[in-house]
């Protein structure tokens, strides 16, 4: 499977300058130039792709896919094909990416380029303007709100602030989705709360009747992660999970993360904007910039890019 | 209606919802029925006396009490103390993400959160109400008995004249009674919808929690005032015998 079938652009590097001697009074000059330079050309490659699956249309009523419409990726768990959204303002546009079991995707990208937005549309709290979010393969847009609300329990989702309800005891957070979805006896439950509260790192006897605000960040967070893998999720989402976090609960936070995949294979989409983090856990790494996908691939092609936004982006890491 | 029958049922959070807004609320409730039983019955007496008529103070109290008072008064208390409540919680909620967790938890915030608050304050504002028109009714009692030495079992007497005066709903229903339990059946709707729905809708952080708090109290107060005149109208046109 190339990169370009899991929707990373034809070739991360063709939007470099190559000027990059630039005196620097023209620095931002040349910078905007550029950003339009991209877009024409994204745009003039969008129209031409459009005429070329247009002109390749079967007139004869073949139900072959259409080219623009190419159904899910085989064995892609999470995918979003030529997702455009907007609000009052376009927030996505044109933004493919894939993952795979047991990968771990980290989308990274300045403030306000569409993250979180993207997480929620995998969540279908979102339904996107155009194009397809696949869910194992299944188009997750037409489905009823009952329909998405079962999409959404195969899936754990830890959030920036954790989002632990506040009137609950630690136990009754982490047993929640248990408690709401299964039929699993008081004692299973118990049980299998202990079991994640001890994976996470806690140790369940002195958390397990604490309430959130008795917790520190950290804490929080590895509860929400508890939590979110209560069910057994295949797919862990999580926004911003080492924000506001020093460094070495950070770096706990991320062990946590790559534990999961390791051990029990999840498949985890984190957003995040902690670079050095994202390079540690990912097993491919997408950049959003300018609305789309600038980049997708793995850690190690982002650091060999020589785009300029890139480096800048990664500011010598 | 849908999100009431529809399952799962949440029928902790109802108990629980139930205790919040009636349980809790029925000190407030108990002192301002009390009170505003007590000051009709005063501001009445100087008019009743000079007219001689104290002997109906138990009709002027139970009427004023049971048709408007009770419902109007424990609907204002309840959107003052309950309707903020539910607005600051869910709004809370709402900025801290909580309620986008309950969506991706697979619940459906809509049925956790408002149907067990809409259903609680439908059964307990009418509860509330009948405390409340009880204990003004006993508040004009002791001002009957203690400043108009009107007998007590005079004052209660006059008090179920008034109330079969007015007629029955098949035969047995007093009149007054559908109209003072059908006005905190609307007003625990208008509380409760109003509330969920600007605490849901909260935006901009903490403030933004503030803000919301506010409207609810602003606009449940003021369709409680504005609904009960139409509900009067209504009430009266339908229930009145010619």
């Amino acid at each position: 499977m190339s990169d370009r079938d899991r929707g990373a652009p034809a070739d991360p590097n063709a939007s470099t300058d190559p000027d990059t001697s630039a005196d620097p009074v023209d620095v931002a000059e040349g910078r905007e130039r550029r950003a339009d330079d991209i877009i024409r050309r994204r745009q003039e490659e969008r129209v031409r792709t459009a005429i070329k699956d247009e002109l390749s249309k079967d007139d004869t009523g073949d139900e072959r896919p259409r080219p623009e419409d190419p159904g899910p990726l085989r064995g892609a768990l999470i995918e979003l094909e030529r997702v455009d959204l907007a609000f009052d303002r376009p927030i996505l546009e044109d933004v493919s990416f894939a993952a795979f079991p047991g990968e771990t995707l980290v989308i990274v990208g300045e403030s306000g380029t569409g993250k979180s937005t993207t997480l929620k549309l995998i969540l279908r709290l979102l339904q996107p303007d155009n194009g397809r979010v696949y869910v194992k393969g299944k188009d997750i847009a037409p489905l009823s709100f009952t329909e998405a609300l079962d999409v959404r329990q195969q899936m754990g989702m830890v959030f920036q602030s954790a989002a632990l309800f506040d009137s609950m005891t630690v136990f009754e957070n982490v047993a929640y989705p248990l408690r709401e979805h299964t039929d699993l006896s008081d004692d299973e439950i118990e049980a299998r709360v202990k079991e994640k509260l001890e994976f996470v790192d806690l140790a369940p006897d002195e958390v397990i009747e604490k309430l959130p605000a008795e917790l520190s960040g950290g804490m929080k967070k590895r509860v929400g992660i508890a939590r979110g893998m209560a069910n057994n999720a295949e797919i862990m989402l999580y926004d911003e999970p080492t924000s506001g976090l020093d460094p070495l609960t950070t770096g706990t936070i991320t062990r946590l993360i790559m534990k999961l995949q390791r051990e029990l294979n999840v498949t985890s989409i984190v957003v995040s904007h902690d670079i050095r983090s994202a390079f540690r856990m990912a097993t491919h790494i997408a950049l959003l910039a300018d609305r789309t996908i600038r980049f997708f691939g793995t850690p190690e092609e982002m650091a060999a890019s020589d785009d300029r936004y890139i480096r800048d982006f990664l500011g010598g890491f | 209606m849908r999100f009431i029958f529809a399952r799962p049922f949440y029928g902790g959070d109802l108990v629980q919802q139930m205790d919040a807004i009636g349980v809790q609320s029925l000190g407030i409730v108990l002192l301002t029925g009390f009170f505003t039983g007590m000051v009709l019955a005063l501001q009445s007496a100087v008019q009743l006396q000079t007219f001689g008529a104290s002997m109906y103070m138990g009709r002027l109290v139970s009427a004023s009490m049971i048709r408007e008072l009770g419902p109007v008064l424990a609907g204002l208390m309840v959107a003052g103390r309950v309707g903020s409540g539910i607005a600051a919680q869910l709004g809370s909620m709402k900025v801290t993400e909580q309620i986008d967790a309950l969506n991706t938890l697979g619940t459906d915030p809509i049925k956790k959160l408002v149907t067990p608050r809409v259903l609680a304050s439908l059964i307990m504002l009418p509860t509330l109400t009948i405390i409340n028109d009880f204990v003004g009714i006993v508040g004009g009692n002791l001002i009957a008995q203690f400043y108009l030495d009107v007998p007590t079992s005079l004052y209660w007497r006059t008090v179920w004249e008034q109330i079969a005066s007015d007629g029955f709903l098949f035969r047995f229903i007093p009149n007054d009674f559908v109209q003072g339990l059908t006005k905190p059946l609307v007003f625990g709707a208008v509380i409760s919808i109003t509330a969920c729905f600007f605490g849901l809708n909260t935006s901009g952080g903490t403030e933004g929690v503030g803000v919301s708090t506010t409207r609810t109290v602003v606009t449940s107060s003021i369709l409680i005032l504005v609904l009960d005149y139409f509900l009067t109208q209504l009430l009266l046109s339908l229930l009145v015998a010619p």
